[in-house]
């Protein structure tokens, strides 16, 4: 390939400028909506920038966004649901993980295609089962039966994600690690398993952001107020006749820390992009 | 061929022409069974008419009354003189009365003259299915069992005398190989007469047209060679015309004004209210290819429309490859019926020809071969399965004995919340469980029930799975296999249709996006493109919900910005507002916004995985092509798509799963039926009717398909496993 004149390199500008629109302009529109003052409830001019630009939005979308909690309290309850769900995924599913990656035994590809179904299944296909079964035993509308459901979608995700991590790992520090005499078990502690943190922490986040940004079963299991997440508040406020402004400022509230971690985290959330192939 | 030097030669004549004499009878004996059965359809009546009046005019001996009748002038003469012509021999009958286009079906119909009518198209059509059958027995076959094929040419329609034709058309221009001989002649005649039937037919010529001027595209673009090449085609379309003037005697009088008329008022049709109404999605072609003739239960004996367009979709490249011919005539004429906004039925029987042309090189190539290779594969060597024996082995025991422990946290958690989940959906499937009886069902009734009906305790109870009535009863009942069924036979091709158009359309606008842009950014000495990166991850890094909530934004149809920016008729963009403005109503314009978030929403995912694949391409590939002369697209074409495709394969499975799954952009979007996803479709079931049960078995629907979809890639990754990339 050659260096590209400036006639080429201006068109390559030119083009990119124009996806760049594509993903900025649907941001704006919700980004104006969110700092306009002046809006009563949905908008019924067209305008580019707010009318009055405010931070009113903001403020009510952090200190009244549901009837009974405040931001920080959906937030509290966001992460210890979602936090508490991608914990249990790391936590439960971790050796499971390491041994489909590193052990040979019958079975395993059958595992390993069952693991695969988990990971496929769309959320609603488990739902009701647990709906019934959280029902049974008098959680389902607690924040531990939210962690439950929560738990039971991101798992084989995370599984599935964190095989490929401990696969990245070079096979040889291990066997030097067995030649001085070390068991799998402390292998896999002080060496696959911290070579792996940071793309194991990459599986937490996306298991994370399952609970975070769920809502629709959500709504299902909870009843009272005092359960629900931050999605749900977001997602309580659409299609009702809340302003405009209101329900903006608080989808951007949430969104923010997600997209600052996302943009943050770039270069390791690539690395997990090219795994996942079933056997290498 | 193996076939062919098993049996001798002679003997392998006398089996084909049995093999076509049989599919004849075949075809012919449930095309008279449905003349027989098939109740009075739309346009029956019309074109019985017409009949009538040729009829009554030639036995008047007023010849000169067949250049000014036309009954439903729209659609030129020939075929319904055909049915004219049949009425001859018949005492003649009051004329049927005149009623409009958009009339239902007439309530009843002079007898015999039906019944011969309908004989007439029913020969038509077996002569079309042995027309077929003389090039491929199989695919006669197929089109002959086509329900919608039957349909149409045992019916007082125009269907058979064109689908005849054109079939012929196109046949014997294969076998004239553009010579001019005696096939060629024919296949212009046809095509012809086609055309004097029904325009639409005409489909078939311009595959022939496309396809001609494909083989024979010359090297050198001077004019003696370009005008040596369109000579001959040329040639062959004014004799084409010609016949099709002569067997059109309502043109004679005034040709130009009549046609223009006729061809103008399709035109116009396609802008009336009935088909307005009838609001069918640009895709519905395909929706009519995917199921079989819904409305007459009992008419038809076998009903496999929809496998037989699956086996056309494994036959397309085999064709291709063998003879682009058909694959064209199909392209042609899907193309044709998905731009034309008028979607009835009819109107697929243009290419039903060639699509059971395909289904039949499917069958063979991709079904039959393949079995018959392994078949051969066992019978040579005997395969090993493993033994139990093998798994009791110490040092397999050992190997077990050593992983179990590892695994033992992992998979008690997953079989409790995962697995066990999915089981339980399967018993609930077998109930009418629904939220009426959730009391019962939370105490253990599901299991009791399933336990019950499967010993054969208990019947099992009818439900209906697609009336929104649930039963009232207390207590889960047992309900079989019969709602399973019920869904799987009659899921609605429209919707199965829609789930399979969307992942791929969806995946392939996000791959071509994600892709460009990663090229564009992989281009050596790019500004910026760190800046570039970082915010084209944003549509990534925001919850899927909150980015279909900007999207909705956009589109509400009321306060949506990009309606209220283009409100006026002066301001730009207001042909596309108004075009799109009834996304809410209308499949082909939602679809369009879908694609649009959902493009938005999954092109970085691609994008970051394309751009870590490109960095992988060693320089010194492109360098080598600069040097051979590749220009970029040719270089993309020939080196980087070959070697990105498998390091973007995980990226791709990702989000085609994503797009089959896709929950959110749906529930907030809320697009017009059918644009659902079997996901969104199970959780309304759930939520709004309390239908739990139904709901279970559309989940399990999807979880059948998810399956086949991981054996399939668990056969696509271990062929790869062999590969290695540069």
């Amino acid at each position: 390939m050659r260096r590209p004149g400036p006639y080429r390199q201006i068109a390559t500008q030119v083009l990119l400028a124009l996806v760049a629109l594509f993903v900025l302009l649907p941001i704006w529109g919700m980004l104006r909506l969110a700092f306009d003052a002046a809006l009563k409830g949905a908008p019924l001019t067209f305008r580019f920038w707010p009318e009055t630009f405010s931070l009113v939005a903001f403020q009510r979308a952090w200190d009244t966004p549901s009837q009974s909690l405040s931001f920080l309290g959906l937030l509290r309850n966001s992460l210890v649901i979602a936090g508490g769900a991608a914990l249990i995924s790391v936590a439960l599913g971790a050796s499971m993980a390491y041994a489909f990656a590193r052990f040979r035994f019958p079975g395993r590809r059958a595992g390993l295609l069952g693991l695969l179904l988990g990971v496929l299944l769309p959320q609603v296909a488990i739902m009701t089962p647990l709906y019934i079964l959280l029902t049974m035993l008098g959680i389902r509308a607690s924040r531990l039966g939210l962690m439950v459901v929560y738990t039971a979608f991101a798992m084989p995700f995370c599984i599935w994600n964190m095989r490929a991590s401990f696969q990245a790992v070079p096979n040889e520090l291990e066997e030097a690690a067995f030649l001085e005499g070390a068991t799998p078990l402390v292998a896999f502690w002080r060496i696959t398993l911290r070579l792996a943190l940071p793309s194991i922490a990459v599986a937490a986040l996306m298991a994370f952001l399952v609970g975070y940004t769920e809502f629709a079963i959500g709504w299902l299991f909870v009843e009272s107020g005092d359960n629900v997440t931050l999605a749900m508040a977001v997602s309580g406020m659409m299609g009702v006749s809340v302003p405009w402004s209101n329900l903006s400022a608080l989808a951007v509230l949430m969104s923010l820390p997600v997209v600052f971690v996302f943009l943050l985290l770039q270069r390791y959330l690539m690395r997990g992009l090219l795994v996942g192939q079933i056997d290498e | 061929m193996i076939r062919d030097q098993c049996v001798s030669a002679v003997g392998a004549r006398w089996l084909r022409i049995l093999a076509i004499l049989a599919v004849a009878t075949i075809a012919l004996g449930l095309r008279l069974r449905a003349v027989d059965l098939l109740p009075v359809d739309y346009d029956e009546d019309d074109y019985l008419r017409a009949g009538q009046q040729y009829a009554d005019a030639i036995r008047a001996g007023d010849w000169a009354a067949l250049t000014e009748l036309n009954y439903r002038e729209e659609h030129p003469p020939l075929a319904k003189l055909a049915y004219g012509l049949a009425l001859l021999a018949l005492p003649p009958v009051d004329e049927i009365p005149d009623r409009p286009t958009t009339a239902g079906p007439a309530g009843s119909l002079p007898e015999p003259h039906l019944l011969v009518a309908r004989l007439i198209a029913a020969v038509a059509g077996t002569l079309e299915v042995l027309a077929l059958g003389l090039v491929s027995p199989l695919a006669g076959l197929l089109l002959g069992i086509h329900t919608f094929t039957i349909k149409y040419t045992s019916q007082v329609m125009l269907e058979a005398l064109p689908a005849l034709t054109s079939t012929v058309a196109v046949l014997a221009y294969a076998r004239s190989k553009r010579r001019w001989n005696g096939w060629l002649i024919l296949s212009a005649a046809a095509l012809g007469l086609t055309a004097a039937s029904k325009y639409l037919y005409g489909i078939a010529g311009v595959a022939i047209l496309v396809h001609w001027l494909w083989e024979t595209l010359p090297e050198q673009r001077r004019p003696t060679a370009l005008a040596r090449w369109l000579a001959p085609v040329l040639l062959w379309g004014l004799l084409a015309l010609a016949v099709f003037a002569i067997a059109n005697p309502f043109l004679w009088p005034a040709p130009i004004e009549r046609l223009r008329a006729s061809i103008l008022f399709h035109g116009e049709y396609t802008q009336s209210e009935t088909v307005q109404q009838a609001n069918l999605p640009l895709w519905q072609p395909l929706v009519w290819l995917f199921q079989s003739v819904p409305w007459h239960p009992g008419v038809f004996v076998v009903a496999l429309d929809a496998l037989i367009a699956l086996l056309a979709v494994l036959g397309l490249k085999p064709l291709w490859q063998r003879d682009r011919l058909y694959v064209l005539w199909l392209a042609v004429g899907l193309g044709f019926l998905f731009l034309w906004p008028t979607k009835w039925p009819q109107y697929i029987l243009v290419l039903t020809v060639p699509l059971a042309l395909a289904a039949a090189t499917g069958l063979q190539a991709r079904i039959w071969d393949p079995f018959c290779r392994w078949f051969g594969h066992i019978r040579a060597h005997r395969l090993r399965r493993p033994e139990l024996r093998d798994l009791l082995r110490p040092a397999t025991r050992g190997a077990i004995l050593r992983v179990v422990p590892w695994l033992l946290p992992g998979a008690v958690v997953l079989t409790l919340i995962t697995f066990y989940p999915l089981i339980y959906q399967g018993g609930m499937a077998l109930t009418d469980f629904n939220a009426v009886s959730i009391k019962d069902g939370v105490n253990g009734g599901i299991w009791r029930e399933v336990r019950e009906g499967l010993s054969g305790q208990t019947e099992p109870v009818e439900i209906d799975i697609f009336s929104f009535g649930r039963s009232s009863a207390k207590e889960v009942r047992y309900a079989g296999f019969g709602p399973l069924l019920q869904f799987f036979t009659g899921v609605g091709a429209g919707l199965l249709v829609f789930e399979i158009l969307w992942t791929v359309l969806s995946v392939g606008l996000q791959t071509a996006l994600g892709v460009g842009v990663a090229w564009l950014l992989h281009q050596r000495g790019v500004r910026f493109r760190g800046w570039w990166r970082t915010i084209y991850i944003l549509p990534w890094a925001i919850p899927e919900f909150v980015g279909a909530l900007v999207w909705m934004q956009i589109f509400d149809p009321r306060y949506g910005w990009f309606f209220l920016g283009t409100s006026f008729p002066d301001t730009p963009g207001y042909p596309l507002a108004q075009q799109l403005s009834s996304w809410q109503q209308d499949p082909t314009a939602g679809l369009i916004v879908l694609l649009m978030a959902g493009t938005w929403l999954g092109f970085p995912l691609i994008m970051l995985a394309a751009s870590a694949g490109l960095k992988m391409i060693p320089h010194d590939v492109y360098d080598a092509a600069a040097i051979d002369g590749a220009g970029g697209w040719q270089q993309f074409r020939a080196i980087t798509w070959p070697l990105l495709l498998p390091l973007l394969a995980p990226a791709l499975i990702i989000r085609g799963i994503f797009a089959f799954n896709q929950f959110y952009l749906f529930y907030v979007l809320n697009p017009p039926w059918p644009l659902i996803t079997l996901a969104s479709l199970s959780f309304y079931v759930f939520g709004e009717t309390g239908k739990y049960a139904v709901s279970a078995v559309i989940n399990l629907f999807t979880v059948v398909l998810l399956v086949l979809f991981l054996l399939w890639f668990n056969r696509l990754s271990r062929a790869g496993e062999g590969v290695t990339y540069a």
